[in-house]
């Protein structure tokens, strides 16, 4: 059994914050020297991957093919900055590693690669593909009956993708309660706001149609955060669990907030300086 | 010959079983056609390692992707017009780029699957399939080189593909060859000229060499069942020994197997009469298997056209 984290709440949620300041600053970092990168989608989602990889994944960054890890697949996989600082926080690689992000010959990739990168569990990058990789990969802890939970982080805009119901139906078929689907709910998809590229109505409803219990949270506010994560660890039955989160594309840098061109664009030096100001609260 | 009794997907799916005793890691993914590609037998004899993923041939094979990521060996299964093409992206990126340990049981190969038309007939899967980084493909030919490829794809690490057939044929082989990857088997030897061919193909081939010989010519036929990567020598050392080569294929001529023999003998300066037998840039129709064969220019009848042609330009050339 797993246990409840004994840390005093105050101590944990600012400790997470923190650590989520440390993130977004290196998300900023390496896509500035890279001149490359997304960093909307990977600000948006900072919080929710900082809880994970700082807090609630059971994971060994010594042991990175270790057997009884919990797994993450990121979905939205042009969003790995968020995944790369977290990792080179964590150890899995030095952090200087990230001033190599889409460089040649770097084990940071343009999109997240399983067998280049420590601590990926599994190549994405080819939006729509997660949710299924995340079905495979929680029939395996069955099949080997281990406990593990694979996290899978979708964006928002990704569920225009067909294949992300197809995979609903099959982890509610196979009663995959080892399954947390998180969904990036930024409300922007490339080339505008998902209710006008294409309106997917509610998508608790439609994850609650296919058989998965479903929760929401603010994915900027630690402390709902870590309560709705604690939460679907814990809930009980048979279910897939998805969790809906509310976000804000770009959050932490005010002039990227909700602004589509941010999808996939790099800061130039004036709003490096400008960004990470706005991060740290001390100049770069 | 002996008449088959059994088709090659038959065949795969009941060693599958026979393996599967001894074998307890490997796991079956189907989608909905367990029935028809007799994987549901293995569902049957070991029902926790049998998922029935529906009509979801692209979330199916991502699925086996995340199954497979920690090296578990997983089948998936359904028809070669689904896998090599509804599920393309996923078996390319998820699977053959991080190399991972998935075997594709490929039935209804190029137009065996006549009678349903072309929307169920696989004639593009094995240019598809063989321009992936990782795969290997593969098409045996009858129901004991089905049998023996089943071993051979789960003790092949990384992604292989196998074409398997709808309809029983001809019984080729006994029980004493034995397959590899980049394998082939000389199934009949001959001097005048190489007829290089894989899966229902063989006996089409075997049945052109038989006609053939009335007429005093002497064809050697290889069976090519590893199409990617091929024997390359075997193909050298025939070649070599005939002057002379045609592809003959169920799968359009574009980027087949007919493409990869010639490119490689190209690559090496070995320059001979050539030809190729295959769909020539059309889709099939439906109809019975054998007329469907003849119509699109595949059966014995066109390979022997075909080869009394290129030895007609083998001649002018020695002359």
């Amino acid at each position: 059994m797993r246990q409840i984290s004994n840390e005093p709440m105050n101590s944990r949620i600012e400790r997470l914050e923190a650590e989520a300041k440390n993130v977004r600053f290196h998300i900023v970092d390496m896509i500035y020297k890279a001149q490359s990168g997304h960093p909307g989608g990977a600000l948006s989602a900072t919080d929710i991957v900082t809880a994970l990889y700082f807090d609630f994944m059971r994971i060994d960054p010594n042991n990175p093919s270790w057997k009884d890890r919990d797994r993450f697949v990121l979905s939205k996989g042009h969003a790995c900055p968020v995944q790369y600082a977290s990792l080179a926080l964590k150890g899995y690689f030095p952090i200087a590693e990230l001033d190599t992000l889409r460089k040649f010959d770097s084990i940071l990739q343009g999109h997240p690669v399983k067998q280049k990168t420590p601590g990926i569990d599994m190549t994405t990058g080819s939006l729509g593909h997660g949710l299924s990789i995340g079905v495979g990969m929680a029939l395996e802890g069955r099949l080997t009956q281990k406990d593990f939970f694979t996290y899978v982080l979708i964006g928002d805009g990704e569920l225009n993708e067909g294949q992300n119901w197809e995979a609903a139906a099959a982890a509610a078929k196979f009663s995959l309660h080892n399954l947390i689907a998180i969904i990036d709910r930024n409300r922007l998809q490339m080339d505008g706001f998902t209710d006008e590229i294409m309106p997917m109505g509610s998508i608790s409803d439609k994850f609650r149609s296919f058989g998965w219990d479903v929760l929401e949270m603010d994915g900027h506010n630690m402390l709902d955060i870590v309560l709705t994560l604690e939460k679907a660890r814990l809930i009980q039955g048979n279910k897939p669990i998805c969790i809906v989160a509310q976000t804000i594309k770009g959050k932490g840098v005010s002039f990227m907030e909700n602004i589509r061109q941010w999808h996939g664009k790099a800061p130039n030096e004036q709003e490096y300086k400008q960004a990470i100001l706005e991060i740290k609260g001390t100049e770069a | 010959m002996k008449k088959a009794t059994k088709p090659t997907r038959k065949a795969f799916s009941e060693r599958m079983v026979e393996y599967g005793k001894d074998h307890t890691d490997f796991v079956v993914l189907e989608a909905d056609i367990g029935y028809s590609t007799y994987t549901h037998l293995f569902g049957k004899a070991f029902p926790s390692r049998y998922f029935n993923m529906g009509i979801a041939e692209a979330n199916m094979v991502s699925t086996a992707a995340g199954l497979a990521a920690d090296g578990r060996p997983v089948i998936v299964s359904s028809y070669g017009v689904f896998l090599s093409m509804r599920a393309v992206e996923s078996m390319r990126t998820y699977v053959c780029y991080p190399n991972l340990n998935v075997k594709f049981l490929s039935s209804h190969g190029g137009v065996t699957a006549a009678i349903d038309g072309a929307t169920h007939q696989a004639t593009e899967d094995m240019a598809i399939v063989s321009s992936f980084p990782n795969m290997k493909v593969l098409c045996p030919a009858d129901s004991v080189s089905a049998a023996k490829i089943l071993d051979l794809s789960l003790e092949t690490p990384g992604p292989v593909f196998v074409r398997l057939m709808r309809d029983p044929l001809y019984e080729i082989y006994d029980d004493s060859y034995t397959f590899k990857i980049g394998g082939s088997h000389v199934v009949r030897q001959g001097s005048d000229i190489t007829l290089v061919t894989y899966g229902d193909m063989v006996f089409q081939s075997l049945e052109a060499a038989s006609l053939l010989e009335e007429k005093g010519i002497s064809v050697e036929v290889i069976d090519m069942y590893s199409i990617k990567p091929i024997d390359k020598e075997t193909l050298l050392a025939s070649v070599k020994k005939t002057g002379a080569v045609v592809v003959a294929e169920n799968h359009q001529k574009k980027n087949g197997l007919g493409y990869a023999v010639p490119h490689y003998l190209a690559k090496i300066d070995c320059s001979v009469p050539f030809s190729h037998i295959g769909l020539d840039d059309t889709f099939a129709e439906s109809g019975d298997y054998l007329q469907v064969l003849d119509a699109y220019g595949l059966s014995a009848r066109c390979i022997t056209k075909a080869i009394e042609s290129t030895l007609a330009r083998k001649k002018k050339e020695l002359t």
